[in-house]
C-alpha cells in the first residue's frame, strides 16, 4: 500500500485518511463507511450471515437487523418461489418483472397484508415466524383448564384471543399470547328463567375497523346470545339475546360480522343478521336485534358438518358442508351455498357434491389426477382406461370423515385411515362445483381434526394428539386447477409434479414432541401422558391451539407458538 | 445541410473526447469521455455544465483511487448500462467475474475507498463489485473472525452477546 502510494506524487494537503494509512492494519476501516453503504454490503449476504453480523458489534447488530434487509430476504425465500410456482401451474411464464423483488404490495401475492404501507412490519420477525412454521419449530405451552371440567366447555379462537364458555364460569376471554390469565369474563344469564341451559355452540368474528370481536353463544334451548369484546379496552359486554328460538339445540355456528349462521339439532339452518339501531343522536342508546334472513330444513344432513359464511362483492355466501353416504362411493360431501344480497334477499342456492370427483370425473376430463392420487390399486385400474368413467371410485371412504373444514376454495376432510382429502370448490357466477380431489398422505395414525384457512394453510392432528401436521395447500390447489390446461398437453406429466409438490409442501411439523429443542419447550413437561385429542381449536399466523383431554379427565389447552 | 454539419462539428468541439480531472491530492488525470461517463455523476455534470476545457475537481477522490476507478471503467466500458432497478436477482449471488476479482485484490483501505468513490461517482457496477467483495469477506466467518478481519471493536458485554446469540438461535439448523 505505502509502496504504491510512494510512487505517486506526494500529496500537497495531507488528509486525515492519509494519516491512518500508516497503521491501516489496526484501524477499523469498515466502520468509516456510512450506514447506507454498509446496508448495501449486507444486502448481498445470505440470512445466516446477517445473524452472525448481528453479533459483531452494536452498530452491526442494528444494521443487520434492518427491516428492509429482512423484507428482501423474506421476499426471496417465501414470495418469489411461490410466484414461480404459481406461474408454473398456470403454464405461462410470467414476465421477468413479476418474480423480481419489488417493494410494491401488488406483486407480493397474498403477502400484501404484511407489506401494506405504514404498517411498520418487523420483517425479521416475520421471517423468523415463517421460518419456524416451515421447520415446525415452536414453543409449547400447556394450560390446564380450571377444574372441574365436568360440564361441557366450548372454546373458540379469533383474532389472537381465546374464548371459552361453560355453564359454571360463563364466557371468559384469554390472550393466546399469555393464556395463563383470564382477561375478562361475563357470566351467562337467562332473561326468563333461572335454570340456565347449557351452551352448545360458539362462534367469534372480528370487526377490525371497530376493534371489536363479536362472540355468539348458542344454547341447548335453541336461543343464542351475542357478546362483544373491545379488543383495546378488553371490555366484554352482552349485546343482546336473540329471543327467537331455533328448533332444538344449536349444534353449529359460524359468523362473519354482522351475519350469524347456525344449525339446530333438528337440522334447520338459520341465517341471521345483527342490526344495530341507533335511537338517539348521540348514539348512546343503541339497541341490537337480529333479523332472520332465512331458514332451511334439511333432511339428510349428517355429522360432521361445517358452516362457513363469507362476503364477496355485494353478495353474502353462506355455505354448509355436510356428509352423506352414497352407494358406490361411500361417504361423500355435499355443499350447499346460499347467496344473499346485502339486504338479505336470497339470490340463489346451489348444491354440489363430491361424488363425481370421487370417480375422477372432473369437468369431462376423467382420471387426470384423481386416478393418480387414489389408493394404489384404484390408481392402476384407472390409468389403464384414462378416458372412460371407471366402475369404481378412485377415492372411497367407508367411514364418515372425522372432521370437515371448509374455507373457500379449500375443503378438507380428515379420516380415520390416516389420510386427509382435499377438494377444491369452484364457485362461479353460474355454478358451483368441486374440481379435483386428492388424498393427502403423511399421518401415521388416524386423523381426528383438520382446519383450513382461506390462504390454504391447514392444520391436522391425529386422534392421539401426538402428530400435528401443517399443510400448505396453495400450490396443490393451483396444480389441481391446472388440469384443464394439461389436458391438451401431456396428461401424464402432471402427476409426478402434483405428487412432488404435495410432498414438498407437506412440511413435517413439530411432529413428535421430542423434535422440539429443549430451549423452545421450556414450558413443556417431557414425561407426557398423551391424552386424547379433543380437537383443533384454531390457528392463526403465529400459533396453533389444540385441546387435549388427559386420562384423569383434565382438559388441557395446548398452544404451539411459532414466534 | 451544411449548417447541420457545422452544428455537429460545433457539438463535437464543445464536447471534447478527453476530459481532465483534478483529484483531491491535486493530481491531473486525463480520461476519455466515454470511459468517464460510466459515472452517473460525471455524466450529469457534463450535461449540466458547459464544457470549459478546465479540469473537473473531484473533492472526494484521491489519485490512486481515481486511477483504479478509471481502470475499472475502461475495462467495463462496453458493459450494457445498468437498469438502475433494485432487483433481487442482482443480490442473489456474490459471484464476481474473474477480472473484477483480480481488480479487487487490494488492501482494505483501497477497497473501502473504491466503494466510497464508486458511491460518490455513482458507478453502480463498481459499487456492487466492491460491496460483493466485502460481503464475501464476511460470509462464512464467525463474529470473532469478522471482527478480526475488519478490526471492529466488540462493544457488547459478554451477557449481551450471549443474549443476541440466543435470540438468533432459531435460524440454526437442528
Amino acid at each position: 500500500m505505502s509502496k504504491r502510494r510512494g510512487a505517486t506524487s506526494p500529496p500537497l494537503y495531507p488528509s486525515p485518511k492519509r494519516f491512518r494509512t500508516s497503521r491501516s492494519d489496526h484501524a477499523d476501516q469498515i466502520s468509516t463507511l456510512s450506514d447506507e453503504l454498509l446496508l448495501q454490503i449486507l444486502s448481498f449476504l445470505p440470512m445466516p450471515s446477517l445473524l452472525i453480523c448481528q453479533r459483531v458489534s452494536r452498530r452491526f447488530h442494528d444494521l443487520a437487523g434492518d427491516s428492509e434487509l429482512w423484507k428482501k430476504q423474506y421476499y426471496s425465500r417465501w414470495v418469489r418461489p411461490r410466484a414461480r410456482r404459481l406461474a408454473n401451474a398456470r403454464r405461462d411464464p410470467p414476465p421477468q418483472s413479476e418474480v423480481k423483488y419489488s417493494p410494491k404490495v401488488s406483486s407480493w401475492l397474498g403477502h400484501g397484508h404484511l407489506a401494506k404501507k405504514g404498517m411498520g412490519t418487523n420483517w425479521k420477525r416475520q421471517y423468523r415466524l415463517r421460518h419456524n412454521w416451515a421447520k415446525g419449530a415452536c414453543r409449547v405451552t400447556e394450560i390446564e383448564f380450571p377444574q372441574p371440567p365436568c360440564r361441557q366447555m366450548l372454546v373458540t379462537f379469533c383474532a389472537g384471543i381465546l374464548f371459552t364458555v361453560d355453564l359454571d364460569n360463563g364466557l371468559r376471554v384469554w390472550s393466546a399470547e399469555k393464556p395463563e390469565n383470564c382477561l375478562a369474563m361475563i357470566s351467562l344469564a337467562h332473561p326468563r328463567s333461572s335454570i340456565l341451559p347449557a351452551p352448545t355452540a360458539m362462534t367469534a368474528t372480528s370487526d377490525s375497523q371497530r376493534s371489536l370481536v363479536d362472540v355468539a353463544v348458542g344454547f341447548e334451548d335453541g336461543r343464542f346470545d351475542v357478546y362483544s369484546l373491545d379488543t383495546v379496552t378488553l371490555r366484554l359486554d352482552m349485546r343482546f339475546s336473540c329471543l327467537e328460538r331455533a328448533s332444538g339445540a344449536i349444534t353449529a355456528m359460524a359468523s362473519y360480522s354482522p351475519y350469524i349462521l347456525l344449525v339446530s339439532q333438528q337440522k334447520v339452518l338459520y341465517l341471521y343478521k345483527i342490526t344495530t339501531d341507533t335511537n338517539d343522536t348521540a348514539g348512546l342508546l343503541t339497541s341490537d336485534s337480529t333479523l332472520l334472513l332465512t331458514s332451511l330444513k334439511a333432511d339428510n344432513i349428517l355429522e360432521p358438518i361445517s358452516l362457513s359464511i363469507r362476503t364477496a362483492g355485494s353478495e353474502i355466501m353462506a355455505s354448509i358442508v355436510y356428509s352423506f353416504y352414497h352407494i358406490g362411493c361411500g361417504w361423500s360431501l355435499g355443499i350447499q351455498a346460499l347467496h344473499f344480497d346485502l339486504v338479505g334477499q336470497q339470490i340463489g342456492s346451489r348444491v354440489t357434491t363430491t361424488v363425481d370427483c370421487h370417480y375422477g370425473v372432473d369437468l369431462g376430463s376423467p382420471n387426470r389426477s384423481s386416478g393418480k392420487c387414489g389408493t394404489a390399486s384404484w390408481a392402476t385400474d384407472a390409468s389403464t382406461e384414462p378416458y372412460t368413467r371407471p366402475a369404481d371410485p378412485s377415492i372411497l371412504h367407508h367411514n364418515p370423515p372425522t372432521s370437515v373444514s371448509y374455507s373457500h376454495p379449500y375443503l378438507l376432510t380428515s379420516h380415520a385411515d390416516n389420510t386427509l382429502t382435499i377438494y377444491l370448490v369452484v364457485s362461479t357466477s353460474t355454478s358451483l362445483f368441486v374440481k379435483g380431489c386428492r388424498r393427502l398422505w403423511g399421518h401415521t395414525s388416524a386423523v381426528s381434526a383438520v382446519q383450513v384457512n382461506d390462504r390454504g394453510k391447514a392444520i391436522s392432528v391425529s386422534s392421539r394428539g401426538d402428530e400435528i401436521r401443517i399443510w400448505e395447500l396453495e400450490s396443490l390447489a393451483s396444480s389441481l386447477r391446472g388440469q384443464k390446461a394439461v389436458q391438451d398437453g401431456n396428461g401424464i406429466r402432471i402427476s409426478p409434479e402434483v405428487r412432488r409438490s404435495g410432498r414438498q409442501d407437506t412440511i413435517k411439523l413439530a411432529l413428535s414432541f421430542q423434535d422440539i429443542s429443549p430451549a423452545r419447550s421450556r414450558f413443556f413437561e417431557v414425561p407426557h401422558a398423551l391424552g386424547t385429542m379433543r380437537g383443533c381449536i384454531g390457528f392463526d399466523d403465529e400459533r396453533v391451539l389444540l385441546r387435549r383431554e388427559k386420562e384423569a379427565g383434565t382438559q388441557m389447552l395446548e398452544c404451539y407458538d411459532f414466534t | 445541410m451544411s449548417e447541420q454539419t457545422e452544428q455537429n462539428a460545433q457539438v463535437e468541439q464543445s464536447a471534447p473526447q478527453i476530459l481532465t480531472f483534478c483529484t483531491n491530492d491535486n493530481a491531473i488525470l486525463e480520461v476519455e469521455r466515454d470511459v468517464a461517463e460510466r459515472s452517473v455523476l460525471i455524466r450529469h455534470l457534463l450535461e449540466d455544465l458547459p464544457a470549459s476545457g478546465q479540469a473537473i475537481p473531484l473533492q472526494m477522490v484521491n489519485e490512486a483511487v481515481m486511477k483504479k476507478v478509471i481502470e475499472w471503467c475502461r475495462h467495463h466500458q462496453k458493459d450494457p448500462p445498468s437498469t438502475g432497478d433494485d432487483d433481487d436477482s442482482r443480490r442473489k449471488t456474490t459471484d464476481i467475474e474473474e477480472w473484477d476479482q483480480k481488480f479487487m485484490q487490494v488492501d482494505q483501505e483501497m477497497l473501502f475507498e473504491i466503494i466510497l468513490a464508486a458511491n460518490f461517482l455513482d458507478i453502480k457496477g463498481l459499487l456492487d463489485v466492491g460491496c460483493k467483495t466485502v460481503a464475501n469477506m464476511i460470509k462464512g466467518k464467525s463474529p470473532e473472525e469478522i471482527r478480526k478481519t475488519f478490526n471492529i471493536q466488540n462493544d457488547f458485554t459478554p451477557e449481551e452477546e450471549d443474549q443476541i446469540r440466543r435470540e438468533n438461535e432459531w435460524a440454526e439448523d437442528r
